[in-house]
């Protein structure tokens, strides 16, 4: 009887302590990778947003993470961060840049999203997100439906997808006024 | 159970048509519907899954005797997940893009219950190298099906196949393909079709 | 004589059908009903009408030979059934929808919403509607293109904007009388109310439907339309533009009526339309979409086998 519970336990126990150190030799190895995956990722979604920029700089100023574009001389080519806000279906992140006199935006791409397949998802599709590239948002960000844009501060909508277009203008909005604001403090504190 | 006399080519094959996880079984339907909207995904699937009950049912029938009955399940969890463990951390730093893609089914490959139904109704009870056939045998037919599923949806959905443009500008994509009800359309569709022609050779049923 | 008294006592809900092969009857009956709703389709929008109700019509027939061969059933394309959904579903159609999709969605009326189940009398939905339901899935940018009707002076514009649409997303109201003759853009058969009016008081002369189901439906959307019209006239459109726009009259005198997916009882019909209007006002004013005919008609059909089953009259002097 004690035998059998004895070898139950000793069964689980060796199980279990082979499978974790399994785990921890193969998670040593490919956490590396990993982590290099991400920065490779976030690397290159600054460099679409901001153009010009072969480095960045990392800067937090309470709580936003902020990435500042550096371009071949070392000059600041604009600012990155990334925006969130709820889309359809689920939550949307986008890496959004910002020219260096904070007066209009330089790019946009979106990094994560789960608008459905065929409509929102086409807020990843470059023809909608080069039109964020010089557009001002003051007062705001606003979209229309179904024509060209016309004034500075408009994009176009996805046909069926206003919602989502809706979203990403909102998110940006809201976000980009934050930024903006962190920034100027800075500015004239300095 | 008359499993030894078996041609070992059986244990092989059964899982491609007669016993297919998916089509007959209709076992590890949240992986064959969740993530099948491109081909290239349900061949990333399928990948994955064979790696694991290929992997799991091997090491299980390997200590088949060393386990005792009461904590059999877990062990087999205990396997599996590590395994499983091991392929979600393959795929993010391998392919980070299909990693995204799959999102959190991989590591839902663990509650498939095609693998712990392999370990338990078959590897438990079988040679190793019967186990590890049955397995790859199973895990390969599953493939297929997700390939299928995939290739249907994406050519309907998104007018490609493994991301090449199939078709015109004239080509206006099903969307409700790449959505859920599309999956449940498709996979209805292929195993009333696979029903319908299994019932014409008048299939002799297999006992289990 | 047990048998006789049996056949004489038999005590059940409506309709009461008393003749044999009843069905082509009917189904020929609401044929000529629709005659009108295609006659305005064909004088608003033009030939293109007539090609996709034709195109709708020969899918959904071609669908259900292939389905009833395949299964070894007797073929009963004659008995009309299939037409209708033909006809019902291309008179939901915008005029401009390619005629490839539109062969889609009638084999898909035909195949999920019809033999799939079993056939006339087993499916649980409205069939001219999954096939819509299909389409609006599939293709939900080319279903909700509109064009305006021949009869509208406007050169400039491709596409418009539906009664509805314009309503909702932009705050317009469209004059009563455009939407009475249906002098708007809008699917085929939505467009004219008094075109369908006309074929409903014809089935309702002749019999085939009663007055319970159409008029449940509409006056619950007079009601829900109302209350909130009440609350906030600026903010909502008053109840009469609701029953004139987009599909609610095709809905209420040609879908909730339909004999297979609505309740047979006095009291299941009320309560189906009461829930289908209450469903069209909260889609069409809180939904995504502009239009809520559609989806409110489909989710009353899938309560309907309850609806049938807890409003069957009880029967005399049966015991608790």
């Amino acid at each position: 009887m004690n035998n059998k519970i004895l070898k139950m336990v000793i069964v689980l126990t060796v199980t279990g302590i082979f499978s974790g150190g399994i785990l921890a030799t193969v998670y040593r190895v490919a956490e590396p990778r990993i982590e290099e995956n991400r920065l490779k990722e976030l690397k290159e979604a600054i460099f679409i947003v901001l153009p010009d920029t072969v480095d960045y700089k990392e800067i937090e100023r309470n709580g936003t993470v902020l990435y500042m574009g550096l371009d071949k001389e070392g000059n600041t080519t604009g600012y990155a961060f990334v925006s969130e806000g709820p889309g359809f279906q689920g939550k949307i992140r986008m890496m959004v840049g910002l020219n260096k006199d904070l007066k209009h935006l330089t790019g946009m791409k979106v990094l994560e999203q789960v608008e459905t397949p065929g409509l929102g998802n086409r807020i990843a599709e470059e023809d909608f997100q080069n039109q964020f590239k010089g557009l001002q948002f003051e007062p705001e960000i606003e979209y229309v439906k179904n024509k060209k844009p016309e004034k500075p501060n408009e994009i176009q909508a996805i046909t069926g997808a206003t919602i989502s277009s809706r979203a990403v203008a909102r998110a940006i909005t809201k976000d980009v006024k934050r930024v903006v604001k962190i920034l100027k403090e800075e500015g004239s504190g300095s | 159970m008359a499993a030894k006399e078996l041609p070992l080519s059986k244990d092989f094959f059964k899982g491609f048509w007669k016993e297919n996880p998916v089509t007959v079984q209709l076992l590890g339907l949240c992986p064959t519907l969740a993530v099948t909207n491109t081909a290239i995904n349900g061949f990333a699937m399928g990948m994955a899954t064979t790696f694991v009950v290929v992997s799991a049912s091997t090491l299980v029938s390997i200590i088949k005797r060393l386990v005792p009955r009461q904590v059999r399940i877990a062990t087999y969890i205990v396997i599996i997940a590590s395994f499983v463990t091991m392929a979600d951390l393959f795929l993010a730093a391998q392919f980070p893009a299909i990693s995204k893609a799959l999102g959190p089914y991989v590591p839902l490959i663990v509650v498939n219950c095609l693998i712990l139904g392999r370990s338990e109704a078959y590897a438990s009870k079988h040679p190793v190298h019967r186990a590890f056939l049955d397995a790859l045998g199973m895990g390969l037919g599953f493939t297929w099906v997700l390939v299928l599923l995939g290739i249907i949806r994406e050519v309907l959905g998104f007018g490609s196949i493994f991301s090449l443009k199939m078709f015109g500008d004239w080509f206006t994509p099903w969307i409700v393909m790449i959505l859920p009800p599309g999956a449940f359309f498709t996979l209805g569709i292929i195993v009333g079709v696979i029903n319908y022609i299994t019932g014409k050779e008048g299939s002799e049923t297999t006992c289990h | 004589m047990a048998e006789a008294k049996k056949d004489i006592l038999v005590v059940s809900s409506s309709p009461h059908l008393r003749r044999e092969e009843n069905i082509p009857k009917i189904m020929h009956n609401v044929i000529v009903a629709l005659v009108p709703a295609m006659a305005a389709s064909l004088y608003f929008f033009g030939l293109r009408a007539i090609l996709l109700i034709l195109t709708s019509v020969l899918s959904c027939l071609a669908t259900e030979y292939v389905f009833q061969k395949a299964r070894g059933k007797e073929i009963t394309l004659a008995d009309g059934s299939a037409i209708i959904t033909g006809i019902l579903l291309a008179l939901t159609l915008p005029p401009s929808f390619p005629l490839w999709a539109t062969a889609i969605g009638g084999i898909s009326a035909m195949a999920l919403g019809k033999h799939i189940f079993g056939g006339l009398g087993y499916n649980i939905f409205n069939p001219a509607l999954v096939g819509r339901a299909f389409l609006q899935a599939a293709f939900p940018v080319t279903i909700t293109t509109w064009t305006p009707p021949l009869t509208m002076a406007s050169v400039d514009t491709v596409t418009t904007a539906t009664p509805l649409a314009l309503m909702k997303f932009e705050g317009k109201i469209t004059p009563y009388l455009d939407l009475f003759f249906g002098n708007i853009s809008g699917s085929l058969g939505e467009t004219s109310a008094l075109a369908i009016l006309i074929g409903g008081l014809y089935l309702r002369y002749k019999g085939i439907i009663n007055w319970r189901q159409p008029l449940s439906y509409l006056l619950s959307i007079l009601l829900f339309g109302g209350l909130f019209w009440l609350i906030s006239p600026s903010r909502y459109p008053d109840p009469l533009f609701h029953i004139l726009a987009g599909g609610a009259m095709l809905g209420a005198f040609f879908m909730v009526t339909d004999y297979v997916t609505t309740p047979v009882t006095p009291l299941g019909q009320w309560i189906f339309g009461i829930g289908g209007g209450f469903l069209v006002i909260i889609i069409r004013l809180f939904g995504g979409l502009p239009e809520g005919v559609m989806y409110s008609i489909l989710l009353m059909n899938a309560i309907t086998p309850l609806l049938n089953r807890y409003t069957r009259p009880k029967v005399f002097g049966e015991l608790e």
